[in-house]
């Protein structure tokens, strides 16, 4: 008894650590053997450009193969020039809910220079909801206190793991994670991986 | 060393050589211990050495960290090891200067990912630098040994 109660003490703050995944932020098969967990926020340059150029190629070379399970993480910044990033990741996070995450990721990246500075966050996340209907849902979903749990509950894992910048990527692979120098080069990204696959 | 020195000159030298040399092991054993791209990732990611020369440099800086460091504590051939020691610190210690003086919002990448350039580590390497340019300076001042 005493070994089972040690054993639960042990394995219990690791459960705890571990995150859940939002399904419907990540791409590709759980089962991979490799997981990526992109750390960033929507008005971060750096992360645009990751978004924009690594996120595919990653996508057409490891994750439609089962190689690679990416996990979008939200680690939105403080200060000035990022007083709208958690406006947008409650709008993102509250587009997942409803299936639409990917879209309105999209959308915020593409349209960054305009909301990030004016503000209106709203105008990107909407032009990535054609349905009247989902504009509403996303709306009301983005108050959600289990929406801003997530967010909140992800900020606070980037810090304990001592994230302070974006975007960061960390790399899971048979339980040993290893946290990426910021925006890495993709030919060193895919050596990486590619170092973790089977020949 | 030389006869020229004091006792408490030459504790203090190979205290110098033995903290040197441990920071070295220490610093290529966790690069070591990771997969290579990781530390080409950050050798990369200070934008000063061409994207060919990376992934050489990633794949034997280490081992030569460690081989460095392991010679500055053994003390044989001081006024070469202690001079390769001061020589990397001297690169080391101005890509982070000059990383800094950018603006360049990066890691270290001195003791493997995860710790940005700040006063703190400037300070940490300018005091090593300090350190090894001490130590090779009282090796060229002492007499050369004869067999």
């Amino acid at each position: 008894m005493k070994l089972y109660a040690a054993a639960l003490m042990v394995v219990l703050p690791c459960l705890a650590a571990t995150p859940d995944v939002d399904k419907n932020r990540a791409i590709g098969f759980p089962t991979a053997p490799v997981k990526l967990e992109i750390f960033s926020d929507f008005t971060c340059p750096h992360c645009r450009v990751l978004h924009e150029t690594v996120l595919p190629q990653l996508k057409s070379d490891y994750v439609v193969n089962g190689k690679v399970y990416i996990v979008d993480r939200a680690f939105p910044l403080t200060g000035a020039g990022h007083e709208h990033s958690r406006e947008a990741f409650e709008y993102a996070v509250a587009a997942a809910r409803i299936g639409k995450y990917q879209q309105v990721a999209d959308a915020l990246y593409a349209q960054q220079a305009t909301w990030a500075i004016g503000g209106n966050v709203w105008a990107a996340v909407a032009s990535a909801l054609p349905s009247p209907a989902d504009q509403k849902k996303v709306q009301a979903l983005a108050k959600d206190p289990g929406v801003l749990a997530e967010i909140e509950a992800e900020y606070q894992e980037a810090i304990a793991i001592g994230l302070n910048q974006t975007p960061t990527l960390v790399l899971t692979v048979g339980g040993k994670h290893y946290n990426l120098p910021p925006a890495p080069d993709y030919r060193l990204l895919k050596s990486m991986i590619d170092g973790f696959l089977p020949k | 060393m030389g006869s020229y020195q004091s006792k408490p000159l030459r504790w203090t030298l190979v205290a110098l050589r033995v903290i040197l040399g441990a920071v070295f092991i220490y610093g290529g054993y966790v690069k070591l211990r990771d997969p290579w791209p990781l530390f080409a990732m950050g050798i990369d990611s200070y934008h000063l050495v061409p994207f060919r020369f990376v992934e050489p440099l990633a794949r034997t800086l280490p081992a030569a960290e460690v081989a460095l460091g392991l010679w500055l504590i053994l003390g044989f051939w001081l006024r070469i090891s202690s001079t390769l020691v001061s020589l990397f610190l001297v690169v080391f210690f101005s890509a982070m200067v000059h990383a800094k003086l950018a603006g360049q919002q990066i890691n270290c990448g001195c003791f493997g990912p995860g710790e940005p350039i700040s006063k703190w580590t400037l300070l940490r390497d300018g005091s090593l630098l300090a350190a090894g340019l001490f130590v090779s300076w009282h090796a060229f001042r002492a007499p050369r040994r004869t067999p």
